[in-house]
């Protein structure tokens, strides 16, 4: 099939998804009232609580979803063949994906703004805020985990990414000094750090760092691993302003021009698939149902979005009526991302024995090639085109990560600072959540590592859902929508998360692994099995407030 | 369509453009400078003026000197000290 045959069906869903169901949904169900006063001009403190423009709005929102997920995702799923993986992502996004993320917004818009921990409280139980907490916390693990991996394997399997990730770091760093400090004007600020983020992707190019640092070095997983680590430690401890927020605003420009010309270069190419539409049902890694799905992560369902949704976009929403816009419109941009993705790995290697030998190198490698070759129908040397891609990915991956400590660090803090003061203590927080990461990183098998992680975060989008669900019943409002979605996805994940986690254990009961891997199987295996117990827990919580919603609407009105 | 009909559609997308990568780039971080801003304000604020929630401060000369300039920060501000957070509103 033609890429542009793939790319035409993408819109015609987002057409079917965002003119058809949602608008119907937002008319018909939620009843978006644009004279209905949202969370953001009742509460406006200036901060927090603040009516932006959808546009605005429009972008942050797909800035704070948009990582690295949703094209690593597809990337791996296309060992089962492109077709399965292609179906799964539109009907994904068209079921269950914006709906997901449109009723994270819409049950913060009607409650006060209230995230996700209150809500649970509220809606559901007290222990429900408790169990929620715990299960986000490991599930940020798996991300750092997950995230952590494909950082230190692009930077081994492109020897170009180190120095263009190291002249980012520079740039972005100077960015905040800039614009903070010096108060310089934007504009010079942008164009002189911008330009030395691309001057390192130039370096990056032309002195690879097994040329600089010696082969050995460069090839060290343990070297890499420190090096991610380290950047967010910094990213947590540091002021926001200083480290973690001018260097994503580099990395936006370099990560949005990259796609903008990718897109541009499929298009003038618009080469065809190469890799056979399906493979087999059952490949090294797992069955196509329950693992394909929750492989694919942000590109057809994420957990991600719905935090995001509710605990910053929510409140910032100026009139209901931009919910859909913004929840809906950006979650099948979102899709278009994956898709993106897809075309890359489906179309530039000759044959399934090539795209094999470059995925297990990670996904990073696949990613660079592909930006090489589009980039490259806009005149970019190959070699340049993949220093580009390299930390692009380098980029997805490192933001949400940093943002993941940070929060950890906070977490840490709160759980746990009543057993001890010295986990009140930033640098102990975020200590304990890096070590934890970097663990993950140096011992667990990558592509284990992003089942785990692919399965808590969808995990974590059918618990959003049942949240969605118990409002829904709790308002009176037919649920049937979010309620069947939040089974399949319940189901699908939870088997997910069993089928690994008994696969990493067995092996390590039976002593089929040793050494690193041993540690990795075990810790990975066993946070498997806490996210699972978490959400069975969860799930009864959540179905006995369903039986006392449906018993409310049961009983007959007082008069 | 007029003249300015179009002009104004053009000027509509090309705003509409702007927005959008400064959501991108730039919102975050003006969102968070914001916050760092308020958090010291309210700080202070609740060191001056933290009688008026109940904190047990003897109003100085000085905050009733100040007073007047905290005032249209007032209604604010005890809506940010008083409303009940949760761990997951750290996530944005």
């Amino acid at each position: 099939m033609n890429s542009v045959v793939v790319l035409a069906l993408a819109v015609i869903v987002f057409f079917l998804g965002y003119r058809v169901y949602a608008k119907t949904i937002d008319a018909k169900v939620i009843k978006s009232d644009p004279k209905r006063a949202t969370p953001a001009t009742m509460y406006m403190d200036g901060v927090e609580f603040m009516p932006t423009s959808k546009n605005i709005l429009f972008g942050y929102q797909f800035k704070s979803i948009a990582g690295a997920a949703p094209i690593i995702g597809p990337i791996i799923a296309i060992q089962w063949g492109w077709l399965p993986a292609l179906v799964w992502i539109l009907l994904g996004t068209l079921f269950i994906g914006w709906v997901q993320d449109y009723t994270s917004m819409m049950i913060s818009l009607r409650n006060e703004g209230t995230s996700f921990g209150g809500l649970s409280y509220r809606l559901i139980s007290p222990r429900a805020r408790i169990i929620l907490l715990s299960f986000i916390y490991f599930y940020l693990l798996l991300i750092a985990g997950a995230f952590g991996n494909v950082v230190v394997s692009t930077a081994i399997a492109l020897k170009s990414a180190p120095m263009a990730w190291l002249f980012l770091t520079i740039g972005g760093v100077l960015a905040g000094q800039m614009i903070y400090r010096w108060k310089k004007d934007i504009l010079l600020t942008t164009v002189v750090t911008v330009f030395i983020a691309l001057a390192g992707i130039f370096l990056g190019g032309i002195a690879p760092s097994d040329q600089l640092i010696g082969e050995s070095l460069a090839n060290s997983r343990v070297l890499w691993t420190i090096a991610a680590f380290v950047f967010c430690y910094f990213a947590a401890v540091l002021p926001i302003w200083r480290f973690a927020l001018p260097i994503n605003y580099v990395a936006s420009y370099i990560v949005f021009l990259g796609l903008l010309f990718g897109v541009i270069g499929i298009l003038i190419l618009h080469p065809d698939f190469t890799l056979p539409a399906y493979t087999d049902f059952t490949i090294k890694i797992g069955p196509i149902w329950p693992i394909m799905f929750v492989t694919i992560a942000c590109g057809a369902i994420s957990g991600w979005h719905s935090l995001v949704s509710s605990s910053g976009t929510a409140r910032q929403l100026e009139s209901e009526m931009d919910a859909r816009p913004v929840g809906v419109g950006v979650m099948f941009i979102e899709m278009c991302l994956a898709i993106f993705a897809l075309i890359i790995a489906g179309t530039i290697y000759a044959s399934a024995a090539d795209y094999g030998a470059a995925v297990a190198k990670g996904p990073g490698g696949v990613f660079a090639a592909g930006v090489a070759k589009f980039l490259g129908a806009l005149g970019l040397s190959e070699t340049m085109g993949r220093s580009y891609g390299s930390v692009m990915m380098i980029v997805l991956a490192i933001t949400i990560m940093q943002l993941v400590i940070r929060f950890m660090r906070v977490a840490t803090s709160e759980l746990l600072g009543d057993v001890s003061p010295l986990f009140k203590n930033a640098h102990i927080g975020t200590f304990v959540a890096s070590v934890l990461g970097a663990v993950l990183v140096l011992t667990g098998w990558w592509q284990y590592l992003w089942v785990l992680f692919g399965g808590a975060n969808q995990l974590m989008a059918s618990l959003a859902l049942m949240l969605v669900t118990a409002w829904l019943m709790s308002e009176g409002k037919n649920a049937a929508w979010t309620f069947y979605p939040m089974i399949f996805m319940f189901v699908t994940t939870v088997s997910a998360l069993l089928y690994t986690s008994y696969s990493l254990l067995s092996k390590v009961l039976t002593g089929a692994v040793q050494g690193e891997a041993l540690i990795g199987n075990t810790l990975m295996g066993l946070v498997g099995f806490f996210l699972v117990i978490a959400a069975l827990l969860l799930g009864v919580e959540g179905f006995k407030a369903f039986g006392r919603y449906r018993t409310l609407k049961a009983q007959p009105t007082s008069a | 369509m007029s003249k300015d009909e179009k002009e104004k559609k053009k000027g509509g997308i090309f705003q509409a453009v702007k927005e959008f990568v400064y959501g991108v780039a730039a919102h975050d971080s003006a969102r968070f400078a914001l916050k760092t801003r308020a958090s010291m304000e309210h700080l202070f604020i609740l060191i001056t003026m933290g009688d008026m929630l109940g904190v047990p401060i003897l109003p100085p000369y000085y905050s009733l000197r100040l007073l007047p300039y905290v005032v249209p920060q007032i209604s604010t501000w005890k809506r940010r000290m008083l409303r009940e957070k949760d761990l997951t509103d750290a996530l944005a």
